[in-house]
């Protein structure tokens, strides 16, 4: 019997499933690795442990559901984080550590370009917003602050580029991790003069260019022996995170929009045509040459609901925040929507779409005495999802979106996913059993084998079985506040940034 | 409150207890210039406030102690008042010599009845400690009496006794330090502190237990947590830090394998060797080749 393996290099872990050639999922394996911060604004991660960490992971997983019922390994598909950028000098060797998404040092790069005429063009041109995020300001920022390490860098790769590169010995990139560097043309498919210029680079510094289903090399012999894996086993770069999770909501083109909530949060829609905004608030990404990938990212998604019950939770046993989440939410739903007059700004770690705004700041709003902590934690919820909203409504400028699916750790506890429906007004599909990141990546590989004959297809089969229907009396409830979240938004700006600039 | 002060050496009540450097009690009713000068000592000094308010001086760290209060203070750190002056109080305290034993130093030796893992595992806490003040813990003033109880009144069985309630004080400490660390809700925060705590000793053969007691937990909590959290058991964990350490010893050439393995915390070349080319497919040298064959 033939399987397929999905490898997620994921921000905080990597995520190994094996499907069978239905898409039935026979086993996976999770192995987390540390985001350094060794300054306020850094977040960078080893790529060797990471490489080590998949290693392992993908062979625990093996040994424990493949080797032992005689699955045959038919081709392993990667995704990967967005963003992360890794200098590696001529002999492959890695200078530093990989700067991840999250690494906000490049700011005042992001800012000069946003204010001058070429940071339109080049955003018009690669699809990718001007933030600190995106790998063209990083690789500024080393050229600008790191002379010696810019020196030494043959290549700056991704994470992905360069895990592949351990395995195959091959430097590629595929279509849609190199979307979301800001470096290419997405129009062209091909990297931007522009950009390159701007981050101080040429493109023999960057990996080669593949499309998602690319077949790499063979596996090096070494892997195929401490992995049991045979030479035939083909590895397929695959897509970013981002892409995968779309696809594997089985959304294929418009009408259909996908949200995901995990520690951060995004909205994404799919057509074949690129989402143009003048105020530069969506990002544009590729999944092949025709099928485009936009929306817009959230820092403050389940992460502030976390530190929310790390701070007021019961905890009844040691680091059981799983329990006190799930009794905070108990408690928050005996209040009614809106939270009877308690607003609450989620951004405790700045924001991106819609506002892009990095000194916005967490703000609870209309605190009355009758509140209790139970109005609190409601408010808390809404306010995450708002912003979700927020985002939503604004690509609703561009597209209409009639059905939601959605997906993430904090997306999926049902409490959020009917609240998501409530607010958007708008029936929400879910799959409970696993993530869609790994299940998109398994749609690459199986169109790849030709099972599917092209990802629209692929798409097609995907069957979401849950469904939250919107109840209209709380989505009118929920829009009242959502005006005055949307402006208090806007209008806090200058008070936002008084106050970063004393913290 | 006995007022008392038995230094090792010069007192006899403490030649069964070579362990014990100094232990006290004091009821300041005056301040006197000159009477707590900051002091450095190679044992780990332990003082607990039983009344007033104190502001002493640690590794050049200013902090206020009230009663219930407890200073830790680590061998080589410099301790005292800045001015100088004991303020008007009363404290108990007491000094414990530090073992060597192999690369590892104990706070405990022959004397304790903890065993050998349970002790690394204190040592390595207490030792690796950054927290000079510990609030709230009146167990440690009347652990203390205890002792100055059982060495004043030498009853029958008091040796046994004192190294017994010695015991018992380091591990009311160490148990209060991990706590006091995290209010266990945080486990990210408190497995980056271990990952921290490992990756700047690598070459230690780290038990279970060692790490558990960093995190703060019994070592089955720990054993959940972690393959809850990481996806492996803690040793697997650290196998994986300690591979993907040697991994960037071996790409820099003038490091030899064998030392790239005891660093990486191997216990030789050959486990070093059998453990990396079981994952990775390639001996170390083989490895190291295949990083340099451009050059």
């Amino acid at each position: 019997m033939k399987c397929i393996i999905t490898i997620e290099l994921g921000t905080n872990a990597v995520r190994v499933f094996a499907f069978d050639l239905a898409g039935n999922a026979i086993g996976s394996q999770r192995g987390y690795y540390p985001t350094f911060h060794i300054e306020p604004d850094y977040s960078e991660q080893d790529p060797d442990q990471m490489f080590i960490t998949m290693l392992y992971a993908l062979k625990n997983l093996l040994n424990e559901y493949i080797h032992p019922k005689k699955y045959k390994v038919a081709s392993i598909c990667f995704s990967a984080s967005m963003h992360s950028v890794l200098a590696v000098d001529k002999n492959g060797n890695p200078l530093g550590n990989a700067i991840t998404w999250s690494d906000n040092r490049a700011k005042k790069e992001a800012d000069k370009l946003k204010a001058s005429a070429l940071g339109k063009t080049i955003y018009t041109a690669t699809g990718t917003p001007l933030h600190p995020m995106s790998p063209l300001m990083k690789i500024a920022w080393i050229k600008n602050n790191d002379k010696e390490r810019f020196r030494q860098t043959s290549k700056f790769l991704s994470i992905k580029s360069y895990i592949i590169k351990q395995l195959t010995d091959e430097y590629i990139i595929d279509y849609s991790i190199a979307s979301a560097t800001g470096l290419l043309n997405i129009h062209k498919i091909n990297w931007d003069g522009d950009a390159l210029k701007f981050a101080g680079i040429t493109s023999a510094m960057l990996p080669d260019l593949v499309p998602v289903f690319t077949p790499l090399g063979k596996l090096k012999k070494a892997y195929q022996s401490s992995l049991g894996l045979p030479a035939d086993t083909k590895i397929i770069v695959g897509s970013s995170d981002g892409c995968m999770a779309i696809l594997g909501d089985g959304v294929k083109g418009e009408g259909r929009a996908t949200i995901t909530i995990e520690d951060s949060g995004a909205v994404r829609v799919m057509g074949d045509k690129v989402l143009k905004d003048d105020k530069q608030r969506f990002f544009n990404y590729l999944l092949t040459e025709d099928r485009y990938v936009s929306g817009g990212p959230t820092n403050n998604g389940g992460i502030i609901f976390e530190w929310f019950t790390r701070q007021f939770g019961d905890f009844k046993n040691p680091f059981d925040i799983e329990y006190s989440m799930q009794d905070l939410i108990t408690e928050a739903s005996k209040v009614s929507a809106g939270s009877e007059g308690l607003l609450f700004l989620p951004y405790l770690l700045g924001e991106r779409a819609p506002i892009w705004n990095a000194n916005a700041k967490g703000v609870y709003f209309g605190l009355n005495i009758k509140h209790e902590r139970k109005h609190f934690i409601r408010a808390t919820i809404e306010g995450i999802l708002y912003e979700i909203y927020s985002i939503g409504k604004t690509l609703e400028e561009h597209r209409g979106i009639k059905r939601l699916s959605i997906n993430g750790s904090f997306a999926n506890i049902p409490f959020c996913t009917q609240m998501v429906a409530d607010i958007f007004n708008k029936p929400v599909q879910l799959r409970q059993n696993f993530h869609s990141v790994s299940y998109g990546a398994f749609l690459v590989a199986a169109t790849e084998m030709g099972i599917y004959k092209n990802l629209d297809e692929a798409a097609k089969t995907v069957v979401l079985p849950d469904e939250y229907l919107p109840e209209k009396q709380n989505h009118n409830a929920y829009m009242k506040y959502f005006k005055i979240f949307e402006r208090l938004s806007i209008k806090l700006a200058p008070e936002f940034e008084a106050i970063a600039n004393l913290q | 409150m006995h007022q008392f002060v038995f230094q090792q050496g010069l007192s006899g009540e403490l030649q069964l207890f070579p362990h014990i450097i100094e232990i006290g009690a004091k009821k300041n009713q005056a301040i006197h210039l000159h009477s707590f000068p900051q002091s450095v000592s190679a044992c780990i000094r332990i003082y607990y406030i039983n009344e007033g308010k104190f502001e002493w001086n640690v590794a050049d760290e200013s902090y206020i102690l009230f009663p219930g209060d407890v200073s830790l203070v680590m061998p080589n750190q410099k301790f005292g008042s800045e001015k100088g002056v004991l303020e008007i109080g009363s404290i108990s305290w007491i000094h414990i010599k530090i073992q060597n034993h192999g690369n590892n130093e104990l706070l405990s030796g022959k004397w304790s009845s903890l065993s050998e893992t349970e002790s690394q595992a204190i040592s390595k806490v207490l030792l690796m400690n950054n927290m000079p003040v510990l609030s709230k813990l009146p167990e440690v003033g009347r652990i203390l009496r205890y002792i100055h109880d059982e060495i004043l009144n030498q009853e029958i069985g008091y040796s046994t006794r004192v190294n017994q309630l010695i015991d018992e004080l380091l591990i009311i400490i160490t148990r209060h330090l991990t706590k006091q660390n995290n209010r266990a809700r945080d486990f990210p925060k408190v497995f980056m502190q271990l990952e921290q705590a490992l990756r700047q000793n690598l070459s230690h053969q780290w038990t279970v237990e060692e790490m558990a007691a960093i995190a703060g937990m019994g070592a089955t909590l720990f054993n959940e947590k972690v393959k809850n959290y990481t996806g492996f058991t803690p040793l697997n964990y650290l196998i994986n830090i300690r591979i993907s350490e040697a991994i960037k010893q071996l790409k820099k050439e003038n490091v030899s394998i064998t030392d790239i393995a005891l660093d990486a915390g191997f216990y030789s070349s050959q486990h070093f060797s059998t453990t990396f080319k079981k994952l990775t497919g390639y001996t170390p040298s083989e490895f190291r080749k295949n990083n340099f064959s451009q050059d």
